[in-house]
């Protein structure tokens, strides 16, 4: 280590949703890494310290070394000559990369996905088929006396959502901590978030659309079939008690993770947390907070939704956004309606996506927006490496809670960052599609009318 | 000779063909039939890029080929035949107002979403989404009947306001979800979460089902109705035995978290 470093205050993690903004980062600006992060967890120190300075070119093409204006003319060429190309990633880039996208995805008249639709996507269609009863941690903090996770592990996930926000903390009206708090945890499996419950509910795996329903019928005072038990393993007494918490609580949370939106039922169980939460608020004060994963996952549902007025799974291919998750989410577009070119931004999709999507994949020219190396970017055609958002460039971040955070970077990258690529990707795109776009825009107008109707 | 549409170049990404429907068609010829506007994922195309166009029509249109990465066949038509042979992909009439489709085939998703009258006849199976609703509006098909041979998968009839949806295979989970008012038939064996959220309407099986908590159980009895219902849907060519024509059903009234007015029959003898 060398002496040459530097110590930047306030700085902000970026790995989970909590986006902790309270760390204390130390710089050795001569190996350019963060050699200490104070107040970090266990995740955001391996986080910091993982970032070093990877030996990359800046941009390649076919495996080549390109100049990047080279790079950023072949793949507006992909973008603008596909006929069905997708954008997909986003969860690692600032809300200022993640409007770009958006950008380019509207110019070349594709779809543009996040890795919401993998993860907490149900959530979003929840919330326009639903509506949410929202908060922002700093009021469970500060209000909340009964907290839910459901189908979630904060312990290993956000490990510091107990000790910041929800548990441990103490607030303006819970002044002893956890001793004002009454803590459920609804998860089959025994995780590390076991020890700070005060009641542990393990359901059958699957069974939480049933538990839930159970639950709103016990709040509305309505009669629940004692079969319950058997399908979800959990005892109607059990059931019966948590309704009873929850109505007689002053400030009520759930939070929930993957466990409930990945599983069988996907956006009715969110769909269904969503309507209990809206009952309770018949008796007390009771919101709902998806425990959202990867850094700015929650700033891609927030640009998208801002820009297109849909949160993910949006296609442009008729010149105005539609939105249809099953259809138009990633996944689909590669694996069934054979997308012909994609770019994928900050994410490996070729580690976690299906087989078929992933062939797909091999078959279509790709290009990759990355850190460092992945399966993705080694599949690619064309390879951009970046700096790293949050640790080498400014920008904005959402919480898990919708609250944007401001970034402060911590050392330079000789990288450039995803912005600048996709705003000179953009920028390009948009020329090349003045030329392609200028025949046949009267027709283009008549097309999709039914369908538009339809969705009216 | 009536019209007849057939694919000759398979398309390479999704084709966007709410044109092919009796109300686009009707009075062109074969050239200006070809001219027609299709969508070939973003760029604009013509019909005859894809299908061979031959005849007039004459009140029916056919459509032949593979035809699974064609959508919105038939959206929005309010009379006419449309026949399909071959597989079609999703969104095959969709918000349709009238007249008939017939399917020698298996249908995609969100076939028949909203439509308000009609009918849509499916040979194989159908999709997700069957006579659904488009995301994020609150009511499906409001009127018409779809007709499905084969199997059905998850949500068919999901806030249906009207109508009659009758599946001969077996349907998966969430069948009649939030389901306003309106008739399901499923001749097979239902999914999970049967009904979830349902207002009122009915849904019928000839199996046994796991039903949700707030379902309850009222009585075994033969709904005089049923036998209309099924004596009709025997003429559309289903197998349906004597002993379900007059035999006894188990009423389960739900959802209780709603109106508890809708009803689950499952046969018993
Ligand atoms: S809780 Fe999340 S944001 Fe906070 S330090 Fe740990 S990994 Fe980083």
């Amino acid at each position: 280590m060398s002496e040459n470093t530097r110590t930047i205050k306030n700085a902000v993690c970026t790995f989970c949703g909590c986006v902790c903004d309270d760390m204390e980062l130390t710089v050795d600006l001569d190996e350019h890494r963060i050699t200490k992060a104070k107040n970090a967890c266990i995740l955001g120190r391996s986080w910091f310290s993982e970032h070093v300075i990877e030996d990359r070119p800046i941009a390649a093409i076919g495996g080549k070394e390109v100049s990047f204006e080279e790079a950023v003319e072949e793949s507006a060429q992909i973008l603008t000559k596909a006929k069905f190309p997708i954008i997909y990633g986003l969860s690692e880039a600032s809300v200022e990369a993640q409007r770009e996208a958006v950008a380019i995805a509207d110019y070349m008249r594709g779809s543009i996905d996040s890795t919401s639709s993998v993860c907490h996507g149900p959530t979003g269609m929840a919330f326009q088929g639903v509506g949410e009863s929202t908060t922002t941690l700093g009021e469970v903090k500060n209000r909340a006396d009964l907290v839910i996770f459901w189908g979630c592990n904060p312990a290993e996930a956000h490990p510091r959502l107990f000790t910041r926000y929800a548990v441990t903390t103490k607030g303006m009206f819970i002044p002893r901590g956890k001793k004002d708090r009454t803590v459920v945890l609804v998860d089959p499996r025994k995780t590390a978030s076991a020890p700070v419950a005060n009641i542990h509910i393990r359901p059958k795996p699957a069974t939480d659309f049933e538990m839930i329903w159970a639950l709103r019928a016990l709040i509305k005072g309505k009669k629940v079939n004692a079969s319950i038990e058997k399908v979800t393993g959990v005892p109607l007494e059990t059931l019966q008690d948590l309704a009873e918490r929850m109505k007689n609580c002053n400030f009520g949370v759930v939070f929930f993770g993957m466990g409930l939106t990945m599983g069988r039922g996907r956006y009715f169980n969110t769909g269904a947390l969503f309507s209990m939460v809206t009952d309770l608020n018949e008796y007390t004060h009771f919101v709902v907070k998806p425990a959202r994963g990867h850094g700015n996952v929650t700033g891609a549902d927030q640009v998208l939704t801002w820009q297109t007025g849909y949160p993910f799974g949006v296609n442009f291919n008729l010149g105005y956004p539609r939105f249809n998750p099953g259809e138009f989410t990633a996944v689909d577009n590669l694996a069934r309606d054979g997308a012909d070119a994609a770019m994928f931004i900050a994410s490996d999709p070729a580690s976690n996506f299906p087989k078929a999507a992933v062939e797909q994949m091999k078959r279509i020219p790709v290009i990759s927006l990355d850190t460092r190396r992945s399966v993705t970017s080694e599949l690619a055609y064309v390879v951009f490496s970046t700096s790293a958002w949050g640790l080498n460039e400014h920008g904005t971040a959402y919480r898990m809670d919708d609250i944007p955070i401001t970034l402060r970077p911590a050392f330079e990258s000789p990288y450039p960052s995803d912005v600048v690529i996709l705003s000179a990707i953009k920028n390009r795109v948009f020329e090349l599609n003045i030329d392609k776009r200028s025949i046949g825009m009267s027709a283009r107008s008549d097309i999709g009318k039914a369908t538009l109707h339809a969705s009216m | 000779m009536s019209l007849t549409l057939s694919l000759h170049t398979s398309p390479e990404v999704p084709v966007e063909a709410d044109v092919i429907s009796p109300d686009r068609l009707n009075n062109l010829n074969e050239s200006a039939l070809s001219a027609l506007p299709v969508f070939h994922g973003n760029v604009q195309a013509k019909i005859g890029d894809f299908f061979k166009v031959q005849g007039q029509y004459n009140g029916e249109i056919r459509v032949e080929g593979d035809l699974s990465k064609v959508k919105h066949i038939g959206a929005g038509m309010t009379s006419g035949r449309l026949i399909v042979n071959g597989d079609v992909g999703a969104h095959l009439g969709a918000g349709m107002q009238g007249g008939k489709i017939i399917v020698d085939g298996n249908v995609a998703d969100w076939a028949a979403s909203e439509m308000t009258g009609g009918r849509i006849i499916i040979k194989g199976n159908a999709g997700h989404m069957l006579g659904s609703s488009i995301r994020g509006s609150a009511t499906g098909i409001t009127g018409g009947e779809i007709i499905v041979h084969g199997n059905a998968r998850n949500e068919a009839g999901q806030a249906m306001r009207n109508g009659l949806i009758v599946i001969g295979g077996n349907s998966e989970d969430l069948t009649g979800v939030n389901m306003l008012s309106g008739t399901i038939i499923v001749l097979g064996k239902m999914g999970i979460r049967t009904g979830a959220g349902m207002k009122r309407g009915t849904i019928l099986s000839m199996h046994d089902a796991d039903l949700l908590s707030t379902f309850t159980y009222a009585c075994t009895y033969h709904p005089t109705y049923l036998r209309l219902y099924l004596t009709y849907i025997k003429k559309l060519g289903f197998q349906i035995d004597d002993a379900k024509l007059s035999g006894n059903y188990e009423r389960w009234a739900g959802d209780s978290i709603e109106l508890n007015r809708g009803e689950i029959l499952l046969y018993r003898n």
